[in-house]
């Protein structure tokens, strides 16, 4: 398992578009993937779950994946959500 | 004739013509329990629905990308996980399992302090609704035949709704439900559709194909009027439209006069979410950002971190862009339920704004550390309200090199270099305004105070509301002494007032030289325009000619 945090840059943090981008790239990884916001668990595969989570730019957030490809899905997920999730 | 009114509005226009009303079904909420043989079939159904759901979705994602979302939305697999646990759980049927499901992810986003997922909730009920027509089998448009520009009438429209409109044929939107964010809001704002939000009681007063007049600007609604009424709406329709053909031309175009001139224009606003919404206007900042909302609107002192990610929030929108955070102004008639002051006999004249401020550095200084840390993510300036003396300023200075201090210590990041201004809104700060002038970074004329101080009128009393007039050659003369003051010592003035959008009173400003124009988002592009009509030369001249008026009959002939 490897985990690692990174805090959120989207000006209005993860409302519906970047939530979209996030369950996404998400669904399409193989590993296990869960995030942690303000100590809850947030299953990322879903877009609602991630919306419900109210999580605001500035927030830090940790990223945990478990399976075989975990050290490149973690590497794919803090990119693109230091990138802003397809958000300017 | 039936009419009502709409406090808050967020659109302009005026729309005549016959109402056509959109009910909807009303949606079942009591279901028959299924038995346990029919499990796999029920979350089969389901499955079915959201992939027909997905599919209408997807077609639609050619007219507004909202509908990609609640495509994405309907085939989530949480959505999909609670109706699943639902139909095994509890035996609920497919149709009674999304309700409670969907209705789960509504109480949340209805309960988030961000207006913006407050809204998301209506994305939710409407992708929910969108499955349950699926799962009855049933489809018919509630738009079908409307065959004349009609007003449309409803509880409240979701995107699936507008999607089935032709939008040719509605002159305007009045709904029950809703708000400045909601999707039927943003859509009339695009396309140039009057549209009233929150006219509660509407529906129950008013017949399909009675006769409607909107004035989405004023909010008002008129059913079955008067002939002479129609007329007198027909004409400020007529106008209405003129104008705003003009104004479209403007929009787009820099903020030069006829002969070259760059004059600035900013919003005034009161909290985040109305900077989000001046953010949408060509502005050049915000001029005036009134931190009281935060004070007024809590039960408590806002805390430095409350604060701070307020003031953030609005940096962050802006961008680059002039963030102008004025400091607590409470007193006179703005009063804190948690903090009482001794009743006062002049409340004007007495302990507020700045005056209050110094006296409780711990009411200030939380403050002025949250400004200071929102400072580090956008162009934010503080400006001190209702000074009155060097002394003051300097005062409040001080209290702002402690507090950069202590960040400095504890190494949090600030903004080192803000800029500190001041609003001029008394006579005492008009006349040593020089003076004020090497101390402060800005200045902003604040007409509301400053006219009722210069004609000791209180403009709230009826008696002597004829007194009160921006227009008095003192007031005047005085803007005029600011503006040159503030030149001649090298910093910009600007105006945070309602006078500022008042056209007649901006060419005049103009050519006194004021620098920045601050007001309501929704004023900027008539004011824009009109100054972009002006010749700078023209208006200084005429404004040499209007300040050598001694009285108030003398000035306003001038302007005519």
């Amino acid at each position: 398992m490897v985990k690692e945090k990174i805090t959120v840059v989207n000006k209005s943090g993860i409302h519906m578009r970047p939530a979209t981008e996030l369950s996404k790239l998400a669904a399409g990884l193989s590993s296990d993937i869960k995030i942690i916001s303000g100590g809850m668990e947030v299953n990322p595969k879903s877009i609602l779950i991630l919306m419900s989570a109210g999580i605001t730019k500035g927030t830090e957030i940790e990223v945990i994946c478990e399976g075989e490809t975990e050290e490149q899905d973690l590497k794919i997920l803090l990119e693109a959500i230091a990138g802003g999730l397809g958000e300017e | 004739m039936k009419t009502w009114k709409v406090k808050k509005t967020y659109s302009r226009g005026y729309a005549l013509g016959p109402a056509r009303i959109i009910e909807k079904k009303e949606i079942r909420t009591v279901y028959d329990k299924i038995t346990g043989d029919n499990i796999t079939a029920e979350i089969k159904r389901f499955d079915e629905a959201v992939e027909e759901g997905c599919r209408e979705l997807m077609e639609l994602s050619g007219k507004s990308e909202i509908f990609a979302a609640h495509a994405a939305l309907a085939s989530d697999i949480a959505l999909r996980e609670g109706v699943e646990n639902k139909i095994k759980d509890k035996l609920m049927c497919a149709e009674e399992a999304l309700l409670e499901t969907s209705g789960e992810f509504v109480f949340i986003f209805e309960s988030m302090e961000d207006e913006y997922m407050r809204e998301r909730a209506a994305d939710m009920k409407d992708v929910c609704e969108r499955l349950l027509t699926i799962l009855s089998g049933e489809n018919e448009n509630p738009f079908e035949g409307i065959e004349e520009k009609s007003i449309i009438i409803a509880r409240e429209l979701t995107p699936s709704d507008t999607a089935k409109m032709n939008l040719k044929l509605v002159a305007g939107f009045v709904m029950e439900l809703g708000g400045a964010t909601s999707h039927v809001s943003i859509m009339a704002k695009n396309l140039g559709i009057p549209c009233l939000t929150g006219a509660e009681g509407v529906l129950k007063g008013v017949k399909d194909k009675d006769f409607i007049i909107m004035d989405a600007g004023a909010g008002e609604i008129f059913a079955e009027p008067s002939k002479d009424l129609i007329e007198e709406y027909e004409e400020k329709a007529g106008k209405w439209r003129e104008e705003e053909k003009r104004l479209r031309e403007s929009a787009g175009l820099p903020s030069l006069t006829k002969d070259g001139i760059r004059f600035e224009l900013c919003a005034n606003a009161g909290n985040p979410e109305e900077v989000r919404g001046a953010a949408e206007y060509e502005i050049d900042g915000i001029g005036l950002f009134r931190s009281e909302f935060l004070y007024m609107g809590s039960d408590h002192f806002p805390t430095e971190e409350e604060q701070f990610f307020a003031y953030k929030e609005a940096a962050c929108l802006l961008k680059d862009k002039e963030l102008t955070i004025r400091t607590l102004d409470i007193g006179g008639d703005k009063e804190l339920k948690y903090w009482q002051l001794p009743k006062e006999e002049n409340p004007f004249l007495g302990y507020r704004a700045i005056r209050i401020c110094l006296k409780e550095p711990d009411i200030f200084k939380p403050q002025l550390r949250a400004i200071l840390r929102a400072g580090a993510f956008g162009n934010v300036r503080i400006m001190y309200p209702m000074i009155t003396s060097v002394e003051e300023i300097r005062e409040a200075n001080k209290i702002l090199e402690q507090c950069k201090k202590e960040l400095e210590e504890e190494g949090i990041p600030y903004k080192k270099d803000i800029q500190t201004g001041i609003m001029i809104e008394t006579p005492a700060a008009v006349m040593i305004a020089e003076e004020l002038a090497k101390e402060a970074d800005f200045f902003s004329i604040g007409t509301n105070d400053l006219t009722q101080y210069f004609l000791a009128a209180d403009r709230g009393n009826e008696k002597v509301a004829e007194i009160y007039n921006s227009y008095h050659p003192s007031v005047l003369r005085a803007i005029a002494a600011t503006i040159r003051a503030a030149h001649k010592q090298g910093i910009k003035a600007g105006m945070c007032g309602e006078f500022a959008s008042d056209e007649k009173a901006a060419v005049l400003l103009l050519g006194m030289g004021l620098d920045e124009f601050s007001m309501s988002a929704g004023e900027i592009s008539r004011v824009k325009s009109r100054l972009r009509e002006t010749d700078y030369k023209e208006a200084k001249e005429t404004a040499d000619n209007i300040l050598s008026k001694g009285s108030v009959t003398e000035v306003i002939n001038c302007l005519i």
